[in-house]
């Protein structure tokens, strides 16, 4: 049987590889179509920051419970993460401090004090508490029937609230001062945007981890902007660009032995992007480069030629 | 950064360690054990002279564990400091550099013939050998020699003592290896594959004539891949091997990941109890022994594989 | 508010029936105040100038009417009534360099925007919505523009998107900051003459200025603000040297942070007053 034979046999038959590609599909589809708000919000580490949110909830709930149910850590993860993404909305609200800083604030604070009771944790003398902290290294090759449920129902979630609130979003996105001048309420959208992406963060951490989750979140958002003119474009190639880099990932490493998935997806989605920032036809660097010679080979030209006659331009 | 900060902290702290730690009152000699396994031999083979710390409690992973500044405060007050080595500890490498210069320092897997020790293949460990060496009782009898030593210089008066309490314990460790052997030898032969989601059981599967295949590669730090797990998959199908293990370390998922795909080839593969690993079970409890935990760990090894119902 | 403090402001009588009321209106966005006890009243079908040095407040008054900035103390209405019951009759043009133009999203979309708030929540923009888009883009001479991205327009071009966006919301009173910032000549007089036919047609004009020389061209009233509200009336009346020269030298802050008063703001501020008068 040729290899590609064989492929399309094991996406049919094979529980493992359908399993990692719908999880991974799905999950890099979610992460696309909100990855485009936050990259368009310059909340490009929204993501990141609310990963390291999530480990102060995760620590505290494993404190209270003792248990190592995952649900139930991550429900904690959620609570944190969105504790964090309030206090970033409202210290970049209501202080002088630029969003950025805010971001890196809130990132560093809430991780720190995780490590902290990570510390704790560790000198409780629990047994159970080993692997808590790998908690944040979700691992894509494990992806369980029951995650690709679970993402299944957050992308459906996350997509229904784009679709139904889209119009809204691009302009609150698009000019805030402007959306709330005409009724549109930008501070309560931006806690709508921030609860989709705590829930999207919240069931990759567990399932793929951090620095994927992270990268999914950005890539593919990058990547769709280089091809498109509208937001809507950008939306659905960004979720295609996900899908896309999650198969690709996926099935890469099912065909070689000892290649993890995790960061195969990410290098797909990363040659996407170094793709789209190259060859894209209007903002690509060579389309670029070449605007810029032919303009200038136009001016020498006419240069030469009011030299050549001598006659005075203007 | 942790631990540059700790090393710096105990460099520091150190010229005061005269003045802080009065010796002693009881004449017990104080022994800081990195991990729960060396604090239980430095116990056995110090007996009534010795008060033991271990700094890494149940459940931590030594190979991610980093000191505190309560930890480096123990460390700098002790007499001796014993640590289980080839590389296991990690992130307290500096740490226990620092301390040498002041303090005697133990390393009992230095105990253990180097010939005996797993050499790594390809990039596994970071290139040095298999730290988990206690899996095979007769190379903790050599560390338990080596911790006798190790206390004998540092206590001469009670050189005989120690002495005598390793030769009560290799006795112990023997009947342990015998006992493992039988258990072991009651599995089928093309069943005796033990599949964990940590490569940690390399020196019981060697000692035992076990197939360890490990699922997410070497340390626990690395990634599984989609063919890893379809590969294991595989392997317990064409095996009937009936339980894998997922011991107390490893994230659960990883393990149920390989269950999924073996059902998926119509071959049901039970999830066998947690295994201890790196890490002890809880003080105070049997299995917190080195003894209780290697019998808990054969016991339940086997159960799975010769497909009793798994405790 | 205290008679003490009105007494050296110059107010217009109030009128019968005001556009947008001010009263007592105090805005600070941290310890100094950046609108200080502010009483005005807008003059219906007119078009009315906002003029005052750099840190006078004038973007901040649009946006105390308008409710997106917090009022420390004093209250705004507009058409007689809050904000909220009246929004669908105000339209506002924000200053072109606080969006983002390279949003993936075309001159036509932008302009669509301005249907948004008739629209409503969830509701998708309909065929007449689209209609009414494209006839205020051709309004603002930018018919040939409609699937351009916004990128790739000028800051002229760009500025009359804005305008068309306003106009789409088919307002009543337009509030623009900056209008004229950043824009050629042509677009300059199309935009004030667009401004002009706004106004004729019966509807308000409110827009911070910041070009001295052409206030009597384009407007017909004028506030003039430096934190506190230093004259406002009509242009021939209140747009007077003495009343320029009171903008731009009071300080710009009344209570400094160590509760002294400071008049640092003369020197450069003065300038366009100078050329003006010259």
């Amino acid at each position: 049987m040729t290899p590609l034979a064989q492929l399309s046999l094991d996406i049919t038959w094979d529980a493992t590889l359908r399993n990692v590609i719908l999880g991974s599909m799905i999950l890099g589809l979610t992460s696309g179509v909100l990855g485009t708000f936050a990259v368009l919000r310059r909340q490009s580490l929204i993501g990141d920051a609310l990963a390291h949110a999530a480990l102060p909830g995760i620590c505290i709930m494993f404190m209270i419970t003792g248990t190592r149910s995952s649900e139930l850590l991550l429900l904690g993860g959620a609570l944190s993460g969105l504790v964090g993404t309030l206090v970033l909305l409202a210290v970049t609200r209501w202080s002088f401090v630029k969003q950025e800083t805010a971001l890196g604030l809130v990132l560093s604070v809430f991780f720190g004090f995780g490590i902290l009771l990570l510390t704790r944790i560790q000198h409780s003398g629990n047994s159970a508490q080993s692997g808590l902290d790998r908690f944040i290294f979700g691992q894509a090759a494990t992806i369980l029937p029951r995650d690709v449920a679970v993402m299944g129902i957050v992308a459906a979630v996350a997509i229904g609230v784009v679709i139904l609130l889209f119009k809204e979003l691009k302009v609150v996105t698009f000019d805030p001062a402007f959306a709330a001048s005409i009724g549109m309420r930008p501070d309560l959208l931006g806690v709508v945007l921030a609860g989709l992406l705590v829930l999207a963060v919240m069931i990759g951490l567990q399932t793929v981890g951090v620095i994927l989750m992270v990268s999914l979140l950005i890539a593919p958002a990058v990547a769709a902007r280089q091809w498109t003119t509208s937001l809507a474009g950008m939306v659905i190639l960004s979720g295609i660009f996900g899908m896309a880099s999650g198969v690709a990932g996926s099935v890469i490493s099912s065909l070689v032995d000892r290649l993890p998935t995790g960061p195969m997806i990410v290098i797909a989605a990363s040659i996407i992007v170094i793709f789209s920032l190259l060859l894209a036809p209007q903002r690509g660097v060579l389309a670029t480069y070449r605007v810029r010679r032919s303009r200038a080979r136009r001016f020498r030209a006419e240069l030469a030629l009011t030299d050549h006659h001598g006659v005075s331009r203007t | 950064m942790r631990i540059v900060a700790a090393g710096a902290a105990l460099s520091t702290l150190l010229p005061f360690r005269a003045v802080d730690s009065a010796r002693a009152d009881d004449g017990k000699k104080r022994v800081v054990a990195s991990t729960g396994q060396v604090g239980d031999l430095a116990r056995i083979i110090g007996g009534e002279h010795v008060d033991v710390k271990a700094l890494m409690g149940p459940g931590v992973d030594p190979h991610l564990f980093k000191a505190s500044e309560g930890d480096i405060i123990d460390l700098i007050e002790s007499d001796i400091i014993m640590y289980s080595g080839l590389h296991l500890e990690g992130g307290l490498g500096e740490v226990l550099e620092q301390a040498s210069k002041r303090i005697a320092v133990s390393q009992v897997s230095d105990g253990v013939p180097v010939d005996q020790l797993i050499q790594p293949e390809d990039d596994a460990f970071d290139g040095n050998p298999d730290p988990h060496f206690w899996f095979d009782p007769t190379l903790w009898a050599d560390a338990a020699g080596e911790a006798a030593r190790a206390l004998g210089e540092l206590d001469p008066d009670h050189a005989t003592d120690y002495l005598a309490n390793l030769e009560v314990y290799t006795g112990q460790l023997n009947d342990l290896d015998a006992y493992a052997a039988e258990q072991f030898g009651q599995i089928p032969e093309r069943s005796r594959i033990l599949v964990t989601a940590h490569d940690a059981f390399g020196y019981l599967g060697r000692r035992y004539s076990l197939d360890v295949v490990g699922l997410q590669g070497i340390s626990t730090a690395t990634e599984a891949g989609v063919r890893d797990v379809q590969n294991i998959a595989d392997l317990l199908v064409a095996n009937e091997v009936r339980s894998i293990f997922v011991e107390t370390s490893v994230p659960q998922r990883t393990i149920e990941a390989v269950q999924v795909a073996s059902r998926d080839r119509g071959w049901e593969v039970a999830i066998g109890a947690s295994l201890y690993s790196d890490a002890m079970g809880d003080d105070g409890t049997n299995e917190g022994t080195y003894l209780g935990m290697m019998k808990y760990d054969i016991d339940t090894i086997v159960a799975g594989l010769s497909g009793e119902t798994p405790t | 508010m205290t008679q003490a403090t009105l007494t050296n402001v110059q107010t217009v009588p109030p009128l019968a029936k005001s556009v947008i009321e001010v009263r007592d209106l105090t805005v600070a966005y941290n310890e100094s105040p950046v609108l200080w006890d502010l009483d005005l009243d807008i003059e219906p079908g007119k078009a009315t100038a906002i003029v005052g040095p750099n840190g006078a407040g004038k973007s901040t008054l649009l946006k105390a009417i308008l409710g997106l900035v917090p009022i420390a103390a004093g209250a705004t209405r507009v058409y007689g009534a809050h904000l909220d019951t009246v929004r669908n009759r105000v339209a506002y043009i924000p200053q072109r360099g606080t969006v983002d133009w390279d949003f993936p999203t075309t001159a036509l979309d932008v302009v669509t925007m301005g249907r948004y708030g008739r629209i409503g929540w969830f509701r998708r923009p309909g065929k007449a919505d689209r209609a009414i888009a494209e006839e205020c883009l051709a309004k603002v001479g930018m018919s040939g523009f409609a699937k351009r991205q916004i990128s790739q327009l000028s800051g002229g071009q760009q500025q009359r998107v804005f305008l068309a966006r306003a106009l789409a919301q088919e307002a009543d009173l337009y509030l623009m900051d900056e209008p004229f910032v950043g824009v050629d000549a042509v677009t300059e007089r199309a935009i004030v003459e667009l401004l002009h036919a706004v106004r004729d047609a019966g509807n308000t004009v409110v827009a911070v200025h910041h070009d001295l020389e052409s206030v009597p061209a384009y407007f017909d009233n004028v506030v003039l603000l430096n934190v506190r509200l230093v004259a406002a009336g009509p242009v021939a009346s209140v747009f007077t040297e003495e009343n320029l020269r009171r903008t731009y030298h009071a300080p710009a802050n009344p209570i400094g942070a160590d509760g002294t008063t400071t008049t640092v703001r003369a020197g450069s501020e003065m300038a366009p007053v100078k050329a003006m008068l010259r």
